[in-house]
């Protein structure tokens, strides 16, 4: 047994336990989704996604009121988190030393890290001792825990956008602000696109912040200071059903919803930025 | 004979170091004037003092006066954007904007200024093109990105984009370094054509280069002017032992 | 530091040197053997015909340095400088050759053709310290040298045209001598030129400028 055959032996056994690590990494994602899929897709069809939330037990309906409150909810969170996380972001990026960036740079990092139940009674104690369950409620709390994610991400992708781009532009005579806006931004595009498609792939399925803010309901959507229903909430209320034989299948159908819905927004961020040649 | 360029006690620094120490030069109109020195001796920072690009790096700071046609940069009420449009810069690494096509690359700085007049814009793309010696390569290919040239010919397109501005002063910073012989020469040879129109100053830290391209050569070393004249005596006969030593290969 | 074109620039020192020293001993054989009317035709001629490829052998390692290492400031100077001296120095065999000639082809012992008057012998010594002192400066390149040659120089004239004088005025003469103490004058007088050529050459080389140690015409002459 010379030098080399006991490299090649432990360059194979580490070889192998790594592989054997991936594989035991991939197991309980890949039952997840295979579960998932098993149970949920029985029970999805039209009328599933479209009929209101029946009371527990009882058979037909569906989770209609869920997918809308969750498409508002989260995209009203949006509207409000893009904006201020991506100009944040920029700023960031663009005045990297100030003593304001680092601080706000240390409080997003934090921010992200956040518990989103700590979020959720923020949410709750701030706007609904306010104005009672509401969707306003949700859609801020979800605003709050999306903003310093796009802020980082977008921060990120800014910064990637070399130096010697900025310089380009501002040699030829183009003020700090526009090269901004137009060299900086357009390049780094598709970095701030992914981070604002993956942060709101993420909320859509935080649970916490929506249980002290939107309470849930089985009804459609009735007004901004109402309550309303949303996948998370729906998918625990029925998995809590004393009628598992009847909720449990939907549980599943709901889980699968949500679950597509997440996977649906990373392929496509995954299509878009894709590596085009030539 | 006029000077385009007096620089009077320039001093700069990158916080607490000293970078450039009492530089006192005028720069000729007209004419290519090449930088020379070890690295870091200051060149880049002091090519980056005359069109205020080197405020522009968090704690750097200049004392001195830089005179463009008698009046100076650096006094209040100057905006530096406006500086640099007269005052324009090609750098080491070729630059075009990738996302955007040949003629949008050189008409950027125009457009990016408020230009919208489409056949202006198509003019004067076509002239700068054409004094950068690049219009022949490309006229077919206007539409193609800005980064699917070849490196000469992208440097080529960056000299032709800073030109479309119509600036009165063309610095360039170690222009060639990054390209092959033969790319290297054609922007020589354009250098010293643009010479004749536009007051040009070259960093470089290839003296051939210099001796091949300049009218004036300075030697700079540890941020101090060392010895500042025509290339022919810099080269032939120096006044300045340190210069004679650097130039000869003794050192650096 | 040791640069690449170091290497380039001993070898042509060298060889320079070599050429100095062969040079000199040849004019120092060719003025000797002149006024002792010895025969030395051959040999002359041969380190003559040496000189002159040695010199060809310079102005190619210069060229060769040239387009190698672009050669800047004091190695530039050094070039032109060696460049020109080899010339010189080919030159110094080539008179000192053609002085060998007079008495081959004339057929003139050179000893019957000198009067006392004639200050043909201190013209020689000049001549030969002058030649001494050029390829001194050539090893050592000293200005202060060079400047001496150009004092020499003046020296030289001075005796030639002493010389010239002298033989004008000499009645009773044959022709061959007069052709015989003409040419012999006329190459050292050349001699000599060509050793203030050098110290010119050793003062560029030194501090870049180019000046003229040749004397001045005086009036008088």
């Amino acid at each position: 047994m010379n030098g080399y055959t006991i490299r090649k032996i432990k360059d194979r056994i580490m070889v192998s336990l790594a592989y054997l690590a991936l594989v035991i990494a991939l197991i309980p994602l890949v039952s997840i989704l295979m579960e998932t899929v098993l149970r949920g897709a029985p029970a999805i069809n039209l009328s599933f996604l479209t009929e209101r939330i029946p009371p527990l037990g009882q058979a037909g309906g569906g989770i209609g009121p869920a997918i809308q409150g969750t498409l508002i909810v989260v995209g009203i969170a949006s509207m409000i988190g893009v904006p201020i996380g991506v100009f944040s972001g920029i700023y960031l990026a663009e005045f990297r030393e100030t003593k304001l960036a680092s601080v706000a740079r240390f409080l997003a990092d934090v921010s992200t890290n956040m518990p989103s139940i700590v979020i959720g009674i923020f949410g709750w104690a701030l706007i609904v001792t306010a104005i009672g369950w509401s969707v306003i409620a949700g859609a801020i709390a979800l605003a709050i825990m999306v903003i310093p994610i796009i802020t980082r991400t977008t921060e990120e992708a800014v910064k990637l956008v070399p130096v010697t781009m900025r310089e380009a532009a501002l040699a030829l005579g183009v003020p700090r602000w526009k090269t901004t806006i137009t060299i900086v931004l357009s390049s780094a595009k598709k970095g701030i696109a992914t981070g604002i498609l993956l942060s709101i792939a993420r909320i859509s399925g935080e649970t916490a912040p929506l249980l002290l803010t939107i309470l849930g309901s089985r009804f459609w959507f009735g007004g901004f200071t109402e309550p309303t229903a949303a996948l998370p909430l729906t998918i625990f209320n029925f998995s809590q059903s004393p009628y598992s034989a009847i909720d449990w299948p939907r549980a599943w159908g709901a889980s699968m919803v949500l679950i597509l819905m997440i996977l649906g927004i990373n392929v496509v961020v995954r299509y878009f930025t894709r590596e085009k040649y030539g | 004979m006029s000077y385009k360029i007096e620089i009077e006690d320039l001093n700069a620094w990158f916080g607490n170091n000293h970078v450039l120490k009492d530089i006192n030069m005028k720069i000729r109109e007209n004419a290519v004037t090449a930088i020379i020195g070890p690295s870091g001796c200051g060149k880049t920072t002091l090519i980056r003092c005359l069109n205020r690009m080197h405020e522009l790096v968090p704690g750097a700071r200049i004392s001195g006066r830089v005179l463009l046609d008698g009046r100076d940069i650096y006094s209040d009420g100057v905006d530096p954007v406006t500086v640099r449009r007269r005052i324009g810069m090609v750098f080491q690494k070729p630059n075009p904007f990738p996302m955007m096509s040949v003629h949008d690359n050189v008409a950027a700085g125009l457009k990016l200024n408020g230009m919208k007049d489409k056949q202006r814009l198509d003019k004067t793309v076509e002239k700068s093109l054409k004094l950068a010696i690049l219009w022949d390569e490309v006229q077919k290919e206007l539409d193609k990105s800005g980064a699917s040239l070849s490196g000469g010919q992208q440097q080529r397109l960056c000299i032709a984009r800073a030109l479309a501005v119509e600036p009165e002063v063309i610095l360039m910073d170690e222009p060639c370094s990054a390209l092959d012989p033969t790319a290297t020469a054609k922007i020589e040879k354009l250098i010293r054509t643009l010479g004749e129109s536009y007051t040009v100053v070259i960093v470089t830290h290839n003296m051939q280069q210099a001796a091949r391209v300049a009218d004036f050569t300075a030697f700079l070393y540890l941020g101090e002017l060392v010895e500042y004249g025509d290339t022919s005596t810099i080269f032939e006969n120096p006044r300045n032992k340190l210069t004679e030593n650097y130039i000869t290969g003794k050192f650096g | 530091m040791s640069r690449l074109i170091d290497t380039g620039l001993e070898q042509l020192s060298r060889l320079l040197f070599k050429m100095g020293d062969l040079a000199e001993k040849t004019v120092s054989l060719s003025l000797d053997s002149y006024m002792e009317g010895l025969e030395v035709q051959d040999k002359v001629r041969v380190w003559s015909e040496t000189l002159v490829a040695l010199s060809e052998q310079v102005e190619e390692k210069a060229i060769e340095i040239i387009a190698r290492y672009q050669p800047v400031a004091s190695d530039l100077r050094i070039i032109e400088s060696y460049m020109k001296i080899a010339y010189d120095l080919s030159r110094y065999g080539r008179y000192a050759w053609d002085i060998t000639f007079i008495y081959k082809r004339l057929n003139v012992n050179s000893a019957d053709c000198m009067f006392p008057s004639l200050p043909i012998k201190e013209l020689k010594e000049k001549v030969q310290d002058i030649v001494h002192t050029s390829i001194e400066a050539v090893r050592k390149s000293e200005i202060d040298l060079a400047k001496k040659i150009g004092e020499i120089e003046n020296e030289v004239d001075a005796v030639y045209y002493e010389c010239l004088d002298k033989l004008v005025e000499q009645d009773r003469i044959t022709t061959k001598c007069l052709i015989t103490n003409l040419l012999f004058i006329r190459h050292l007088e050349r001699i000599a030129d060509h050793a203030s050529y050098i110290g010119e050459s050793i003062t560029y080389l030194v501090t870049g400028e180019r000046i003229s140690l040749r004397g001045r015409m005086s009036n008088e002459s």
